[in-house]
C-alpha cells in the first residue's frame, strides 16, 4: 500500500507527481475555442505511465502460476504473494513479463527523458509510433490489459 | 507571433518571478489583461512538443498563479494566432469566464487514482468459488489456455476488489468535496477521480484517504496527487459537455 500525498503548491511538483497527472494536464483545462491546439509529437506516448506494466498473457500466466502455488489450507498470513511471486522468479513465463515491463519501460522513459533530473532530456521524435491510438479510445482488450507495479 | 497560452485569471496579475515558461530557451511569461481578466502567456516555442521540460514548465506556471488568485488552467498545448485574438476572446466570453473563476476561487484539485493490489491474491482465491474451479482445472489439466484462463479470472477479480473499495472511498471523500468529476481512463488505473476541494479542506482530504487506504491496502492501492490546478473543474459553462 502506498499512498502518496504529494506537494503543497509552494513546491514544485516532483516528476513522479507529474506522471501521476498527467491525463489531467493533457486532457482537462479549457481549450479556448478559436485558439489552436497544436498537434503534439509524442503527446500519446506521454499518457502511458512509466510505472505501468502491460500485463497481457505475460501476467495471465504469472497470476496462474502464483495461484497455484497458494495453499489454500494454511493460513493466509504465513507466505506473502510477493514471496510466491518472488519463488517463481527462475520461470521463463515470469521473465518474459519482466522482460517485456522492462521493455515498456525503456521506450517510455526515452519518451520522456525519465532519469535526467534536470530535464535536459534527449530528442525522441522517432517513437511517435509506438501509440497510435488514445489510450481512452478502446485500446484496453482482454489481452492486453495493464496493471500497475506498487512500488516507486 | 503565435503565443501560448497557461490559462486565464483576473487582472491585474502579479506575475510570480523566476517562473519558467515552455520552450527551450524558455520565452519570459507576460499577462494580457482584458477587461476584468487577463491570459498568460509566452511566446509560443516553434516545435512544442509534450517534453517533460514543457510539461513541468506549463504545471508551475499554474501552480504559482494559483496561489495568487483563482486561475482556469489551460490543457498542455494550446497556442494562439496572436494577442489580438486572445483580447478578442476574454473579452467576448468574459461573464462565462468570470463564472468559471468563481468556482473553483479558493478550491484546488485533488486527483485519487486507484489500482490492483496483488497482495489481495489470497484472499480473493479463499471467497471466490469461480476463481477456486478454474484453479482446479489448471491444476487437473495443466496447460495454456487453463492457466490464461485463470490468470485473467485473477485480473478480473483483482479489478473488482480494488473498485469496489475506491467506489467507497470515494463516497466517503464526497462530503468534502464541492465537486467530484471522473478524470480520463487511465490505462492500469480502476478509477481516475478529481475533487474540487476546498483549499483548507485539504488536510482533511488527505487523513480522510490515508485512513481509508489503510483500512484497504489489500483491495486497493490509492494515489492521491495535489493540490493542483483545477484541471477538470476550469470547463465554462458552454464547453462542459466538449
Amino acid at each position: 500500500m502506498t499512498v502518496i500525498t504529494t506537494d503543497e503548491v509552494v513546491c514544485p511538483p516532483r516528476a513522479g507527481t507529474l506522471y501521476d497527472v498527467l491525463d489531467l494536464i493533457l486532457d482537462r483545462g479549457i481549450v479556448i475555442d478559436v485558439f489552436l491546439r497544436v498537434s503534439l509529437v509524442g503527446i500519446e506516448i506521454l499518457k502511458i505511465d512509466a510505472r505501468i506494466v502491460v500485463a497481457s498473457v505475460d501476467t495471465y500466466l504469472r497470476f496462474a502460476e502464483a495461484c497455484n502455488r497458494v495453499d489454500l489450507e494454511r493460513d493466509s498470513q504465513s507466505r506473502t504473494v510477493p514471496e510466491l511471486f518472488g519463488g517463481a522468479s527462475s520461470g521463463a513465463r515470469k521473465a518474459g513479463a519482466k522482460k517485456a515491463a522492462h521493455a515498456v519501460g525503456q521506450k517510455v522513459k526515452g519518451a520522456l527523458g525519465v532519469g535526467d533530473e534536470d530535464g535536459e532530456e534527449e530528442d525522441s521524435e522517432e517513437e511517435p509510433e509506438e501509440k497510435p491510438s488514445r489510450s481512452r479510445s478502446g485500446a484496453r482488450t482482454s489481452t492486453s490489459r495493464t496493471r500497475a507495479k506498487t512500488s516507486r | 507571433m503565435s503565443i501560448y497560452v497557461y490559462g486565464v485569471t483576473r487582472a491585474p496579475v502579479d506575475l510570480p518571478a523566476g517562473l519558467r515558461g515552455v520552450g527551450d530557451p524558455p520565452s519570459p511569461l507576460r499577462a494580457l489583461a482584458a477587461g476584468s481578466l487577463a491570459a498568460v502567456v509566452s511566446a509560443a516555442p516553434e516545435r512544442l512538443r509534450a517534453r517533460r521540460r514543457d510539461l513541468h514548465a506549463h504545471q508551475n506556471v499554474l501552480l504559482a498563479l494559483a496561489e495568487e488568485g483563482p486561475v482556469l488552467p489551460s490543457r498542455f498545448g494550446v497556442v494562439a494566432a496572436d494577442a489580438e485574438s486572445v483580447d478578442a476572446r476574454l473579452r467576448a466570453e468574459q461573464d462565462s469566464y468570470e463564472a468559471a473563476l468563481d468556482r473553483v476561487a479558493g478550491r484546488v484539485e485533488m486527483n485519487l487514482k486507484a489500482l490492483t493490489v496483488e497482495s489481495g491474491l489470497n484472499d480473493l482465491l479463499r471467497q471466490d468459488p469461480r476463481l477456486q474451479r478454474f484453479r482446479q482445472e489448471a491444476r487437473r489439466q495443466p496447460g495454456y489456455e487453463t492457466s490464461i484462463r485463470l490468470g485473467e479470472a485473477v485480473m478480473a477479480g483483482l479489478t473488482r476488489r480494488a473498485r469496489a473499495a475506491v467506489d467507497e472511498g470515494v463516497t466517503a471523500l464526497t462530503p468534502l468535496a464541492a465537486e467530484v468529476q471522473p478524470g480520463p481512463e487511465v490505462e492500469g488505473c480502476v478509477r481516475n477521480t478529481s475533487f474540487l476541494v476546498a483549499a483548507d479542506q485539504v488536510p482533511e482530504f488527505r487523513r480522510v484517504v490515508e485512513e481509508f487506504a489503510s483500512r484497504h491496502s489489500g483491495e486497493v492501492e490509492l494515489r492521491v496527487t495535489g493540490p493542483l490546478p483545477c484541471y477538470s473543474f476550469a470547463a465554462l459553462p458552454a464547453a462542459a459537455g466538449a
